[in-house]
């Protein structure tokens, strides 16, 4: 038996609050992503429309150069309409992103088998989950809301008529429009991630989960003749939501008007699925017997 | 010092996945030292640790380290260092990074993480170099080394690491196990699950026997031997006249083998009886035939317990 010289100390100087743990995964997270030339290749595609809105809101803010290039027409005009299609734009360019950099902070720690090693630390699974749910947010916020708004104050800054005050409604729209596109989006990364440890077919993954319910619902609708099946059509449900909060005209003409009750439904029942699926997967354990 | 606040206990602990036994019933109570952990693969001493480190939870009973349940999440990871079996780590990262980011989710300052993190490649003796080169490009001992360096950094009361001997050179095997009988010497908690048994003998404080899920023994190896009475001990004994021992020996119904140390200077016996065995060897030295010059247990070992209690095949013997 050892003599125990009882002349160990514990580490008790002091520590960082517990709400800034998961902030370190975070920059795991951030470096992790952004660590892959893919991701700022991608990031670059993203920022490409944006560069060609900016160009389109120059040309119909400036009276010349819109007379020489479209030679006065109505086609430039900056409203919600316009603004409607530079969300949707940068929200599919969202998923590409999304679809590529979400395997990258999930899978790889399954594959890898580090949540043991990471849930060994005083850091919640929700904390872990947390922290990656930030570094995607913060990734997709830099296709997303981020240009979107600097659109507008871009647009309110060339206008040469007072605009700002009167269209206050497409920034609010652009920006929850996107973050919710974002936090959904997020969700759905994780979860797909989550339940799938290689990360091409993690990212392949993240397309069906978007598209195969869709083509499901357009079947649904078409054989059933009704329009709840476009429930299960996420770019229908996030199309009508993007059109009503930026204010533009409805694109389906009220052929397939859905409630807004239906789609917020939706987007929390789909939200629900992905925590469902992240608290069934996201587990320190590290072996089963048998 | 209150015992259940410098004890690792189980109370009644079962763990299943589904259906599926991890362990089951396990009471225990572990006090500081080197505590080794010994079974066949697949035979719930992972789940054993984690349980241990509150990575899964029991699905009945209770656990408690140094007084701390699992349930006080932030008070009790800080004291428990955990270096996990897989060779898995955070994709991308340097060795130091590595440590370094483990340091600050235990919620040390930066500066703290820095000073500690140094430290600790320092006392696993990881090469200053390689510890800013990423962790892909590691051998395999090296990996084991700052997966050690990431348990021990934030000085945790409770370190428990899962076959932390797999992948080690000889050389760095020594230097890891006197780190540990060092840290274990200290008055820390040192849990550790080895296959190298030999050395589990030679740093144990106690071992815990595990097959199946079930507790087979535990305690110190030479009271757990003891305790294992159906089996023939076996004896060295050295002393001149090992032919004569032998003989007088047979004379009784306990001794049930001898045999011959190859330089002809002593004996192995197995006997059935330690205590009769004994004051037989008592009275033998009494009467001068034989001068016998040392007697020391030959299967009071790790390797020897492993054998009887759990067999070559896994199971319970």
């Amino acid at each position: 038996m050892s003599v125990f010289e009882h002349d160990y100390r514990p580490y008790e100087g002091p520590t960082t609050p517990l709400w800034k743990r998961p902030l370190v995964l975070a920059r795991y997270g951030l470096a992790e992503a952004w660590g892959s030339k893919i991701t700022v290749g991608l990031a670059v595609l993203g920022l490409l429309p944006c560069v060609v809105d900016l160009v389109l809101m120059y040309l119909a803010n400036n009276p010349v150069a819109k007379m020489l290039v479209v030679g006065g027409s109505k086609v430039l005009e900056i409203n919600e309409r316009f603004f409607l299609g530079v969300l949707e734009t940068q929200c599919w360019f969202a998923l590409l992103l999304a679809a590529w950099i979400a395997p990258r902070l999930v899978s790889f720690d399954l594959g890898d088998n580090a949540l043991p090693i990471l849930l060994s630390h005083p850091v919640s699974r929700f904390g872990y989950v947390l922290g990656k749910f930030i570094a995607l947010t913060l990734s997709l916020s830099y296709v997303t809301w981020i240009p979107l708004l600097v659109l507008f104050v871009y647009q309110c800054y060339a206008s040469p008529v007072p605009w700002a005050m009167g269209h206050l409604g497409i920034a609010f729209g652009l920006f929850v429009g996107a973050a919710v596109w974002v936090v959904l989006l997020s969700l759905i990364g994780l979860a797909v991630s989550s339940w799938v440890k290689w990360r091409v077919i993690a990212t392949g993954a993240m397309f069906a989960v978007i598209f195969v319910p869709a083509g499901v619902g357009g079947i649904a609708t078409a054989i059933l003749r009704t329009k709840w099946g476009l429930l299960l059509n996420v770019p229908v449900v996030m199309s009508e939501l993007w059109q009503r909060l930026v204010g533009a005209p409805n694109i389906f003409q009220g052929q397939m008007d859905l409630p807004n009750s239906a789609i917020v439904g939706v987007l929390i029942s789909a939200s629900l699925v992905c925590v469902g699926v992240l608290n069934a997967r996201i587990r320190a354990r590290e072996v089963v017997r048998g | 010092m209150n015992a259940a606040v410098d004890t690792i206990r189980f109370e009644n602990v079962s763990k299943f996945y589904g259906e599926v036994l991890g362990v089951n019933r396990i009471t225990l109570s572990l006090s500081p030292g080197i505590t080794t952990l010994v079974g066949p693969n697949g035979s719930g001493k992972t789940t054993l640790m984690n349980l241990m480190t509150g990575l899964v939870q029991p699905s009945r009973g209770s656990i408690s380290v140094l007084g701390l349940e699992p349930s006080n999440a932030t008070e009790f990871f800080c004291n428990v260092g955990y270096c996990a079996q897989f060779d898995s780590f955070p994709r991308g990262l340097t060795g130091f990074q590595f440590v370094l980011d483990s340091l600050m989710l235990f919620g040390m300052s930066e500066e703290d993480a820095h000073g500690l993190a140094a430290e600790a490649l320092e006392r696993v003796q990881l090469d200053t170099a390689a510890t800013h080169r990423n962790i892909a490009g590691y051998s395999k001992g090296m990996r084991q080394k700052i997966r050690l360096a990431q348990a021990i950094a934030h000085h945790p009361r409770v370190l428990v690491l899962d076959e932390p001997l797999n992948g080690l050179d000889p050389m760095a095997r020594a230097e890891s196990m006197s780190l540990f009988q060092e840290l274990g010497r200290q008055g820390m908690h040192v849990v550790i699950s080895s296959h190298i048994l030999d050395e589990v003998d030679r740093v144990s404080d106690r071992v815990v026997l595990i097959t199946g899920g079930y507790l087979i023994a535990q305690g110190n190896i030479h009271e757990v031997r003891q305790e294992v009475r159906d089996k023939p001990m076996q004896l060295l004994i050295r002393c001149d006249k090992p032919d004569l021992l032998a003989s007088k020996m047979f004379a009784v119904n306990h001794c049930v083998e001898a045999r011959l140390h190859a330089d002809g200077r002593g004996i192995f016996l197995r006997t059935g009886d330690v205590d009769q065995f004994y004051r037989l060897l008592n009275e033998i030295a009494i009467e001068g035939a034989v001068k016998i010059e040392a007697v020391a247990p030959f299967d009071d070992n790790a390797n020897a317990i492993y054998q009887y209690l759990i067999g070559s095949d896994g199971s319970t013997v």
